[in-house]
């Protein structure tokens, strides 16, 4: 019955074939080919084998910057979790419009610059800013807080930048669970905590991964709020990553790290996968 | 839990979200460039925001790359969402899966590898590499959203207008577009604002003609912003806050009407 | 529709893509005003790319991750310009195109790492100094080693340069910002480490700010920066610490394979003119390199200790020099104290 018209399968399966053999496949190939030669020390790559660029990241330097940059993103994540969770729990009790509307805006500062809402954080929390200012004008404090320029501020950055894929993706799974089975359980005397841990979570989880994924793996990578709210000091594997390409001349390490990530990645969409997760949820908001 | 707590929770988290964007709205009024104090209130940022020559033409670029990447993202995502979703070929699985990288890896592993392959190619860095770059990581997107709307009933659609004796391409046109239509949509406005936004991917592939506006944005932050910058942003907050009223007016009429 | 999209992406890249009258600019940031950009382009109605770095290093990695000719102007300081040459990246210059050379301080010409000025013209010179706030820090520093108090705890904001920062702390310990043997990188990156709880920040783009909004006291920063802090809040005190310090020559250098040489040499000859380069010293205040400026120049400008060095200061100035592969040691201590 279908008229097979091959024109049209390839006008439809060409240009995305091409793009996802040159344009996707090609460069991680080539990245991981580099991660395999040497760099001369002032930017050139030379044509030699070697295994020296993953040994190096065995190093205790590096290793340390891994665990770091992990705790930061973690601890990211879980905050994310902590707020988006009571979050979309109480606007999907709220009625089908009100619902719509809150969840727009939440897209709101999402559609204005990323970077020049984290500067409205610096301004609101450097030592003159506006909260130092204030708290000391109620003489709550007698001198500045740091809030920003140290971890704390990473994770600030990182949490609010990131806040909205997690609460997308967590809503409607929570969303879709069936009311009378929450009253139910209250009816049978739960409280909520119990209501929560035995029913909400088991039936959201998935939802729950897939928000902890787009904010896991971002957090990692995401070198400008490290350099923004960190001072510079610290360096997340992302920041590693920029270096290597953009000032320390050393790509193929800047290749192994990356690289490594791409598996570390590709392992935690493996577990999302396992738990029954759908590769189209992903980003698919 | 009662309900004012659970109400004032939410109140708390949009606080938390815009609170960033009421210090950018209220300085973008601010007569001092410090943005310590507020002062005096004017308008001269808003005045004087096109004789920021540098701020306007990255601003212009960066739309005239939202507009064109989402445009060619919209065009090869969609025909190949269809073209994998209708024909079987040998490597249509692997398509597939490398489709979802762009989607997963970190945006700075897909930067320096396309800055590396843009080198490896003698390929002179510049508006167009951004374009390209943008467009590598829209269209996975647009495939996925308009993956979910094909739907059986697509098929048979389809096969009726065969049927019927409608080309190849009249079907494409009158029955299946229309059919995938709210895919096509959401997909193109994912790549728009994913475009507008980017940082990192635009930061490894600029060239020098090719300022956008968040790398001037990342560039100003270091030295200072000037309000020029708030005021700039103002003005798109407010088109976007248009836009998503009009959209939720008229969600509320087609809910008010499905009620009745 | 699709017609008409299809019409509007066409038009669209032609117009990105007419031939314009361009030239390409890699500068620091910080170190030329708008205005003197803006100027120039309507004078010679060029348009002027104007793209910055912040480091030597990220520099080089642009221009050679960069296709030949993406970039045309580039300002490499003194041990850059060495390795650029050594690297074959620079073009001979044709002094014959610049008649404003005369202009150029003498004392500023034919340095070490660029004898005869075949590949590098003076641009400005910066030295990397320590600031105070006097108000909140009440000792008198004079010394690298009176950073180390842990009174200053999280009081300092250091450039993010590892060359400068590791070659100041070989000076602290008496060693000279050049030596590479293993016991001085060794001692050198103790010496940071120590330093590290008083470090807040990282920044060579504007670290002037954070000394003006008071979020740090202490500064090891550009002197130009110390000059503007100064500007914004007399309590600020530069110092010229008595182990030495860094002197940095920034210099025009033209990119092999540039496309658009002449304008190149049409804006080097522009800001080589007195009253230009007045302005970008008065809004930057490094040390000034031409003579006619120095007629120009207010009494702000010549009061100000940061823009001015004394001879005897002069004297304990050293240039960070090209160290070769022993550059790795560097890039290993940078990684292990931030």
């Amino acid at each position: 019955m279908k008229k097979e018209n091959k024109f049209f399968k390839y006008l439809s399966l060409f240009p995305i074939s091409f793009y996802v053999i040159v344009l996707i496949l090609l460069p991680l190939i080539y990245i991981f080919c580099l991660s395999f030669l040497t760099s001369d020390y002032y930017g050139g790559i030379n044509y030699s084998l070697t295994l020296s660029n993953y040994l190096n990241l065995v190093d205790l330097v590096y290793i340390k910057l891994f665990i770091k940059s992990f705790l930061i993103a973690l601890v990211s994540t879980f905050i994310c979790i902590c707020i988006a969770y009571p979050f979309v729990i109480f606007v999907s009790q709220k009625k089908k419009i009100v619902k719509n509307i809150i969840m727009t805006l939440v897209m709101v500062p999402f559609l204005t610059n990323s970077l020049i809402r984290t500067y409205g954080w610096i301004v609101l929390l450097r030592k003159t800013g506006i909260v130092n200012t204030f708290l000391e004008d109620l003489n709550v404090i007698s001198s500045p807080i740091s809030f920003i320029y140290n971890d704390f501020g990473i994770i600030l950055g990182m949490v609010y930048t990131l806040l909205p894929f997690m609460i997308l993706p967590l809503f409607s799974a929570v969303d879709k669970i069936d009311k009378s089975v929450i009253e139910a359980s209250y009816d049978l005397g739960s409280t909520s905590f119990k209501t929560f841990f035995n029913i909400i979570v088991p039936q959201t989880k998935v939802g729950l991964f897939n928000g902890s994924l787009m904010v896991f793996i971002p957090a990692i990578g995401y070198f400008f709020i490290a350099d923004l709210l960190g001072g510079g000091k610290l360096m997340l594997i992302g920041n590693l990553i920029k270096n290597q390409f953009l000032s320390a001349r050393n790509w193929p390490f800047g290749a192994a790290v990356s690289i490594s990530l791409v598996l570390i990645t590709f392992g935690l969409v493996k577990i999302y996968q396992k738990i029954g997760g759908k590769m189209d949820d992903l980003g698919g908001f | 839990m009662k309900k004012s707590l659970k109400n004032i929770f939410i109140f708390l988290v949009f606080l938390f979200l815009f609170l960033p964007i009421i210090v950018l709205v209220i300085f973008s009024f601010n007569s001092s460039e410090l943005n310590i104090v507020f002062e005096n209130f004017t308008l001269n940022w808003y005045i004087n925001l096109f004789d920021n020559r540098e701020l306007i033409e990255a601003f212009s670029n960066t739309i005239i790359i939202a507009i064109v990447s989402t445009i060619i993202s919209v065009i090869i995502g969609t025909l190949g969402a269809i073209g994998l979703h209708k024909y079987d070929f040998a490597f249509k699985n692997v398509i597939n899966k490398l489709l979802y990288i762009p989607i997963v890896i970190p945006e700075i592993v897909l930067g320096i590898s396309l800055l590396s392959i843009y080198t490896l190619f003698k390929l002179e860095l510049s508006i167009y590499t951004i374009l390209l770059s943008h467009i590598v990581f829209s269209i996975p997107f647009v495939v996925v959203s308009v993956r979910s709307a094909i739907s059986n009933n697509v098929d048979v659609l389809e096969n009726a207008s065969y049927d019927l004796g409608a080309s190849n391409f009249q079907t494409l046109f009158y029955v299946t577009l229309p059919s995938i239509l709210s895919g096509v949509k959401s997909g193109a406005l994912l790549s728009f604002t994913l475009s507008l936004d980017d940082v990192i991917i635009s930061y490894f592939t600029a060239g020098p003609s090719s300022n956008t506006l968040p790398l001037k944005i990342y560039s100003m932050i270091k030295t200072g912003i000037t309000p020029d910058v708030y005021a700039l942003s103002t003005i798109l907050l407010l088109v976007v806050f248009i836009v998503l009223t009009i959209s939720i007016l008229v969600q509320m009429r087609s809910i008010r009407r499905n009620s009745i | 529709m699709k017609k008409i999209l299809l019409v509007f992406v066409l038009f669209l890249l032609v117009g990105c893509s007419e031939n314009k009258n361009e030239l390409n600019v890699l500068n620091w940031s910080s170190y030329i005003p708008d205005e003197v950009i803006y100027d120039f382009e309507d004078k010679y109605d060029i348009e002027l790319n104007y793209s910055t770095y912040s480091s030597n290093e990220e520099l080089l990695a642009k221009v050679t991750s960069a296709k030949e000719g993406t970039y045309d102007l580039i300002f490499p300081s003194d041990y850059m310009v060495e390795i650029m040459k050594s690297k074959d990246m620079l073009m001979m210059l044709d002094k014959t195109k610049l008649k404003n050379y005369s202009n150029i301080d003498s004392r500023y010409l034919n340095m070490d790492f660029d004898k005869g000025n075949f590949y590098s013209l003076p641009f400005l010179a910066a030295s990397t100094l320590i600031a105070y706030n006097t108000e909140t820090i009440k000792d008198n520093i004079t010394s690298y080693n009176d950073l180390l108090n842990p009174k200053y705890r999280e009081e300092i904001v250091l450039l993010d340069d590892q060359r400068i920062i590791i070659g100041i702390a070989l000076m602290a310990l008496g060693y000279d910002m050049n030596e590479t043997s293993d016991t001085a990188i060794d001692s050198a990156k103790e010496w940071l480490l120590k330093l590290m709880p008083n470090v807040k920040l990282f920044d060579s783009d504007s670290p002037k700010s954070f000394l003006i909004t008071k979020e740090v006291n202490i500064g090891l920063i550009w002197n130009a920066e110390a000059g503007i802090a100064m500007q914004e809040n007399p309590n600020i005190r530069v110092v010229y610490p008595k182990e030495g310090f860094n002197l940095s020559v920034d210099n025009y250098a033209i990119l092999k394979g540039s496309k658009n040489v002449e304008n190149a040499y049409l804006f080097i000859d522009y800001l080589l003119e007195g009253e230009v380069m007045k302005k970008i010293i008065e809004s930057y205040p490094y040390y000034n390199v031409n003579t006619k400026t120095n007629e120009l120049l207010n009494s702000m400008y010549l009061s100000n200790p940061a823009s001015n060095i004394s001879d005897d200061d002069f004297s304990r100035a050293t240039l960070v020099k090209n160290v070769g592969t022993a550059i790795k040691k560097f890039d290993r201590v940078w990684a292990e104290i931030k």
